[in-house]
């Protein structure tokens, strides 16, 4: 009996025994191995990589330019992912922006095969090109509900020998730069743009292209590389386009022809400020004043959602939208522009007297010079007129009047209200385009030299030079001695060749036509001598600002002038900060690039000179040409017998007469 | 008997537990901190106008023998060497190879936790690493240095391109998804997530060709043979590379036949203009026309890489070309001649009037 009780004891202690050692450890062990995630989640990085690598490929690119404006093109290869398996291979716009003669494709398994280029979507900055293959592998793309900010986001390129490269990171937003891109914080550079991001499933969740906000073209957003902040044009949306990219056409976003009142994106209902002649709001039957309510179906609050409706859409594509005209109700279907027909200004015929000149209580705008064969010399209006109102609007200020122009177009109808000689009357006229003439008949607006001591004893007048504590630049200046501040005064930006600050010369040539013409005379310096870098741009525009605090400037005559080399920074200049400048004189510098389109909230009128003995004198006569028929205002005028330097007083002259009538309305 | 079967069982319970418990992966943070003894702070002279003067290293010998990157920061031959607590050295230099951007120093010490480099390692894209540096020299003093996390991004060379990048390493380099590119950083290791040493963290270093930096670090294996050879004693420098910049003109296009079109924009492509028959360029068929792409595996974008890439050619080198025919991708090879030695002066003459080849007549 002890015995089996005993056998027992000892067969149960064995059997627990047993089981001790061949317990799984799982039994015992504390599962705290973060390792073992880590491990798993390596793993499926880099299964997904594989899932796509065999689609990627090597692009490199031969000839083309080395330049774009100012900026260097590279030279270096770039990833392409293939979208049909007949050898469609799409890529970022980045590497084609040099326009290169010849481009070859290396695709996973070493094949090397020429391409040709096929279409570029300009709205997304994507190029599709071609070689000739079959059977190649084509990835999957990753459905947009499934896109996640937060989830994994594996960017891969092949621009590196041996192997593809690949960054991770995650998605950090949707539908950025007006709802075009994932953003992503993995890092993203030249290294693989044009390549895939992928999620961790192995489908492609987007193109890897440079992209910024605030700016456009193949190099904009290119400064923001390997910083956390990437952009991907959805891979649902580049397929959706394929079909009309393979068939040839480049795309590009669509406009609608409108613009809204105020400054502020967020400010509540969007009202139409203008809508442009021939544009597809003013073939719709918009009007100035409307205020709308819904676009493409969606209720709108806020002047940014519309930005946000409109920026992912391509010319050709239709968008229903909703205006609300007093107590009307309208809705329309638009269908979206490539371009909008050049805007033309309709102009009066006269230069007004300025704000700060004459008695504030008088009503309406004073007329301080009526243009030869102008609308306004044919309907009788002269010298010391005052026109009290345009189609019927009460007139107060210059700018309202030009404002009021301005939404007019030449040859359309006007009917003013003048008063002359004490007496109002009623004149109805034709108005017509820009001159593109100079009035040299044109006499000073009086100015009154100041009776008392600037109330700012710092302020400096006639000749100085200043540094710019913020920028490590200088500038020299001159101001009339006289200099009232009751007055406004023009600012002339004078923008030095390469080589020579040309103060002395500069300075004897416009001094007295300032002290003349009520200018004031700003010439900053470029940090090299050899001449103007584009970052400069940012140090012009604080000096120009900064002239704008200390002393009485009027902005509708603020010119830049250039001679020469610095042409190509003072067009520059001009466009982007188009707010700021109003005119730009050169001479003997022909535009470099194609200029924006002309805009009525920016009035921008040029002066051409060149020397009809100068080498550029072609290049500048079809950049006038060009520029006309952008419907810019422009003067262009050959100096007969001169080579290339700097002109005689005469023209001189006639720049600073320019100068005085950049107001004419 | 039962006495010794429970304590058995108990005994093996809690073996069991114990060895489930030691063999439990390594917590990282144990991991980083082992790492990080091994890391040290170099601090030294600033160069040229105010250029960082600190730079990173890992001790590779208990005797205190130190790997870090050849820098202005080793100007001065003594430098100052801070461990992971604070204790500060004086550093000599034993020995450079800036072909490597290598250079070992030697401090007086005993004990000193250590790399065994016969036990680093090496890995593959998409793994896990670590990176260890005194980047922008936050670690003051007795800290540890920064530690940084990504993936092995890509494993490339640094030859690429000739001029691509401003090194003299043109060897195989782990790219990593990591900002490793910092003043600082040079000298600092790169590991896998479980503290096996993979590379040394190279210099600050530019493409030129994309105008963007590269993190990237130097594989321990390309290092190791060097590393020892310096410690032992043994280490005779290589002889420099010859200057590349040099620009050698020792073939011009005109040598085997071909006459290019007019080089005259920056980036004008290398056409054929024109083949001189007779000519190796003709028994090869080389066509007016063809756009050449290749020269022995080098993408040539213009005309003057071209000449470039001819110029360094020697005799007795064949010379591979592909070109591209309308759509279609032709490789081709020529011997390179010994020119007779009134050729190669009239060729050098040519060239030291910068006149382009085209111009002559044969």
């Amino acid at each position: 009996m002890n015995n089996s009780r005993t056998t027992f004891r000892s067969l149960s202690c064995l059997a627990a025994l047993l089981w001790c050692l061949g317990a799984p450890r799982a039994a015992f062990c504390i599962d705290n191995r973060p390792a073992d995630l880590e491990s798993r989640e390596e793993l499926a990085i880099k299964q997904a990589t594989a899932l796509v690598t065999a689609s990627l490929v090597r692009i490199e690119t031969v000839g083309g330019l080395d330049r774009i404006g100012q900026v260097l093109t590279v030279t270096g290869p770039t990833t392409g992912v293939i979208v049909s398996p007949d050898g469609f291979i799409i890529s970022s716009a980045f590497n084609f922006a040099s326009r290169p003669a010849s481009i070859l494709v290396t695709l996973a398994d070493g094949r090397r095969l020429p391409a040709t280029q096929i279409a570029t979507d300009k709205l997304k900055m994507l190029t599709l090109i071609k070689i000739e293959a079959e059977n190649l592998p084509v990835p999957q793309a990753a459905p947009a509900e499934t896109f996640r900010v937060g989830q994994w986001a594996i960017a891969l390129g092949r621009t590196l020998d041996e192997s593809a490269s690949i960054s991770v990171g995650i998605i950090s937003a949707l539908n950025r730069i007006w709802g075009k891109a994932l953003q992503t914080d993995a890092k993203i550079s030249p290294v693989n743009y044009g390549g895939a991001l992928v999620d961790i499933e192995g489908r492609v969740l987007g193109i890897l292209v440079p992209l910024s906000p605030q700016a456009s073209g193949e190099v904009a957003g290119v400064e923001w590389y390997d910083s956390g902040i990437g952009f991907a044009i959805p891979m649902v949306d580049v397929l959706a386009t394929l079909d009309r990219l393979k068939a040839g056409k480049d795309l590009t976003g669509g406009l609608l022809g409108i613009t809204i009142k105020g400054q502020d994106i967020y400010e509540g209902q969007p009202i139409i400020d203008r809508v442009r002649y021939g544009s597809p709001a003013y073939q719709a039957g918009l009007r100035d004043g409307d205020a709308i309510v819904e676009l493409g179906g969606q209720a709108v609050k806020r002047q940014a959602q519309i930005k946000h409706l409109l920026g992912n859409r391509y010319a050709g594509e239709t968008v229903s939208i909703k205006v609300k005209r007093g107590s009307e109700e309208l809705v329309r279907e638009m269908t979206l522009v490539e371009k909008l027909v050049p805007y033309e200004s309709a102009f009066l015929g006269i230069l007004p007297v300025r704000d700060g000149v004459g008695k504030p209580a008088d009503l309406g705008v004073g007329v301080r010079f009526v243009v030869d064969d102008s609308p306004a010399a044919q309907a009788g209006i002269a010298r010391g007129h005052r026109i009290l109102k345009f189609n019927d609007h009460d007139v107060n200020s210059p700018a309202a009047l030009l404002d009021l122009v301005s939404r007019q177009r030449p040859l359309d109808r006007a009917r003013l209200v003048v008063q002359q000689e004490g007496k109002r009357k009623e004149l109805e006229l034709t108005l017509g385009s820009l001159p593109a003439s100079v009035p040299l008949e044109l006499r000073p607006s009086p100015i009154v030299p100041r009776e008392k001591e600037l109330a700012n004893k710092e302020l400096k007048t006639g000749r100085f030079t200043e540094k710019m504590p913020a920028h490590e630049h200088e500038y020299w200046a001159y101001v009339p001695e006289d200099y009232n501040p009751e007055f406004k005064y023009g600012l002339l930006v004078w923008l030095h060749p390469s080589g020579d600050t040309m103060e002395a010369s500069i300075l004897k040539a416009w001094q007295t036509l300032c002290d003349e013409r009520g200018l004031i005379l700003l010439a900053p310096k470029a940090g090299q001598i050899a001449g103007w870098i584009p970052d400069e741009t940012e140090f012009v525009k604080d000096a120009v600002e900064q002239f704008f605090e200390k002393y009485s400037i009027d902005r509708s005559r603020v010119a830049l002038h250039a001679y020469g080399g610095s042409g190509p920074f003072a067009y520059q200049l001009a466009f982007k900060h188009r707010q700021l400048f109003k005119g730009i004189s050169t001479v003997a510098a022909p535009l470099l690039a194609p200029p924006p389109d002309n805009e009525p909230d920016f009035r921008l009128q040029f002066h051409l000179l060149c020397g009809d003995n100068d080498p550029q004198i072609r290049n500048v006569v079809m950049s006038a040409r060009g520029l006309s028929e952008l419907k810019f205002p422009v003067v262009y005028r050959a100096i007969e017998g001169a080579g290339h330097k700097y002109p005689s007083a005469e023209f001189v002259t006639e720049i600073a007469v320019w100068i005085d009538s950049l107001d004419r309305i | 008997m039962t006495m010794w079967l429970v304590s058995g069982i108990v005994f093996l319970a809690a073996w069991h537990l114990s060895a489930a418990l030691l063999t439990a992966a390594e917590p990282a943070e144990r991991t980083i901190d082992d790492v990080s003894r091994r890391v040290v702070k170099i601090f030294g002279a600033g160069g040229i106008r105010g250029l960082y003067a600190y730079s990173t290293g890992f001790l590779v010998s208990s005797k205190g023998h130190l790997v870090t990157v050849w820098s202005h920061v080793l100007d001065d031959q003594a430098v100052t060497v801070i461990l992971h607590d604070g204790r500060k050295f004086e550093g000599k230099i034993l020995g450079a190879e800036p072909q490597l951007d290598l250079a070992v120093l030697k401090i007086e010490g005993d004990d000193l936790p250590y790399f065994d480099l016969d036990s680093a390692s090496t890995s593959g894209v998409g793994t896990r690493v670590l990176a260890f540096s005194n980047m922008f020299k936050v670690a003051t003093g007795d800290e540890q240095v920064s530690v940084l996390h990504g993936v092995i991004a890509a494993r490339t060379r640094l030859t690429a391109r000739r001029g691509a990048y401003e090194s003299p390493y043109n060897g195989p380099v782990y790219v990593v998804d990591a900002i490793t590119n910092n003043p600082g950083s040079g000298g600092g290791v790169l590991t896998t997530a479980d503290g096996q040493l993979l590379g040394m963290i190279g210099k600050e270093l530019r493409n030129t060709q994309t105008n963007t930096w590269i993190n990237y670090a130097i594989p321990i294996g390309e290092l190791k043979p060097v590393i020892n050879e310096i410690i032992s004693g043994k280490f005779v420098a290589r002889a420099e590379r010859s200057d590349d910049s040099a620009n050698p003109r020792r073939y011009v296009p005109v040598d085997f036949g071909l006459v290019m079109v007019p080089d005259v924009l920056f980036r004008t492509p290398a056409f054929v203009d024109r083949v001189l028959p007779g000519s190796p360029a003709a028994k090869v068929d080389i066509r007016p026309n063809d756009l050449v792409l290749f020269v022995n595996d080098d993408l040539v974008q213009s005309c003057r890489l071209f000449k470039e890439e001819l110029g360094r050619l020697e005799a007795g080198d064949v010379l591979k070309l592909v070109l591209r025919r309308g759509n279609a991708l032709i490789p081709v090879e020529m011997p390179v001649e010994k020119k007779a030695e009134s050729d190669t002066d009239k060729s050098r003459t040519r060239n030291g009037k910068n006149k382009p080849a085209d111009e002559d007549d044969e």
